[in-house]
């Protein structure tokens, strides 16, 4: 889950023109630690499979591969008033800040 | 890392004697920046003058109206000392916000300061609170000590004694880390004390630490977070980088000073 939260909120590859790797180290490269992650309370919803007699089937990276919607999807809800309906990940503070502040102009344009 | 001659003098006479001596060469104190840095072979120095045995370059004392810190005191001394805490306590938090707790038991305040990296953090404390530097040859004050990016006042052969911090009556900082070095991408500190209302700026300048005047004339007029609606940042000379864009880190510099003044109450 922490893999899918950094996905979907800080990790990212940056290049320059050049195609130079400007993101290469720890000092650049955001990865999730422990005070980015909250305690998360795990739960099964169990689901029989229909398709094979043993009714069970094989699942792995559940929560890398969950987790990125489930932020995005809150982030874009907490944008709604500023226009949001999509957000590239990851949706880093500066990100969502130019989203907000995108909007406000807009707005004051009017 | 290149080879290098390595001196561990006894007084600052003798180190300031090598230092002259030898153009080339650099001091070590905690060595937080220049251990990585000569890791990654991005410098050469001939030799290194570490000031660990030189004695009287470590400790705090305060009087009424100063706290002074010697060159050699470690960030972690400085976080824990109650008599700072109970001084400037903003400086303490500041102190205990550095790094990790490995940089903090081995970084000092006059490496820190001596350094200027731009994304430092004492900086911005010896530029807010107008503190004095005390060298191997002269005082210096925070206003003339930062010249630039890397870049102070110290002469090749200088070394940092001690930092003289006046008491404040009101003083904050607060920082908005890197998200991934966790250095800092915008830290304010502001200050209101023997001289005058001051905020400085670390982390944000392409020039490294730096005071803000029109944040300084509204706070002195009045000081609350509310008096630092509506002034702006000027964004010609502030970091640009692949965290944040100059007019992000001008934004992230207002919102900073505003819970700097909330903070300091």
């Amino acid at each position: 889950m922490a893999q899918g939260i950094g996905q979907a909120l800080l990790e990212t590859r940056v290049h320059d023109e050049a195609g130079q790797f400007l993101s290469g180290s720890m000092m650049d490269y955001t990865m999730p630690r422990a005070d980015d992650m909250l305690n998360i309370p795990v739960d099964n919803a169990v689901t029989m499979c229909t398709h094979n007699p043993l009714r069970v089937k094989g699942c792995g990276e559940v929560g890398a591969i969950r987790a990125p919607p489930a932020v995005i999807c809150a982030v874009v809800d907490a944008l709604h008033d500023y226009g949001a309906r999509h957000i590239d990940m990851p949706a880093t503070s500066q990100k969502i800040w130019r989203r907000i502040s995108a909007s406000r102009q807009h707005l004051a344009a009017e | 890392m290149y080879d290098f001659a390595y001196h561990r003098p006894a007084s600052v006479a003798e180190a300031v004697k090598l230092l002259a001596g030898d153009p080339e060469a650099k001091l070590i104190s905690g060595g937080m920046s220049l251990i990585p840095v000569l890791k990654q072979r991005l410098a050469r120095p001939s030799a290194l003058i570490d000031l660990g045995a030189i004695p009287d370059l470590v400790g705090i004392s305060v009087t009424a109206t100063t706290v002074t810190v010697k060159g050699r005191t470690t960030h972690a001394a400085v976080a824990a000392s109650a008599e700072v805490r109970q001084a400037i306590p903003a400086l303490a938090e500041l102190a205990s916000h550095i790094g990790d707790a490995q940089v903090r038991n081995r970084g000092t305040i006059g490496g820190s300061i001596a350094h200027h990296d731009p994304t430092a953090d004492y900086p911005a404390a010896v530029l807010a609170l107008g503190a004095t530097v005390h060298t191997s040859r002269r005082k210096l004050a925070a206003d003339d000590f930062f010249t630039g990016l890397f870049a102070t006042a110290l002469e090749p052969d200088e070394i940092v004694i001690a930092v003289e911090f006046p008491i404040p009556e009101k003083a904050a900082y607060v920082k908005f880390p890197n998200p991934a070095s966790r250095y800092a991408m915008v830290g304010v500190f502001v200050a209101k004390g023997p001289r005058g209302v001051r905020v400085a700026v670390t982390g944000a300048g392409a020039n490294g630490v730096f005071r803000h005047a029109a944040m300084e004339e509204a706070l002195a007029k009045s000081w609350s977070p509310e008096a630092l609606e509506g002034i702006s940042t000027p964004t010609e000379d502030l970091n640009n980088d692949i965290h944040a864009s100059r007019e992000y880190r001008a934004h992230l510099v207002g919102v900073m000073a505003k819970r700097a003044v909330a903070k300091a109450g």
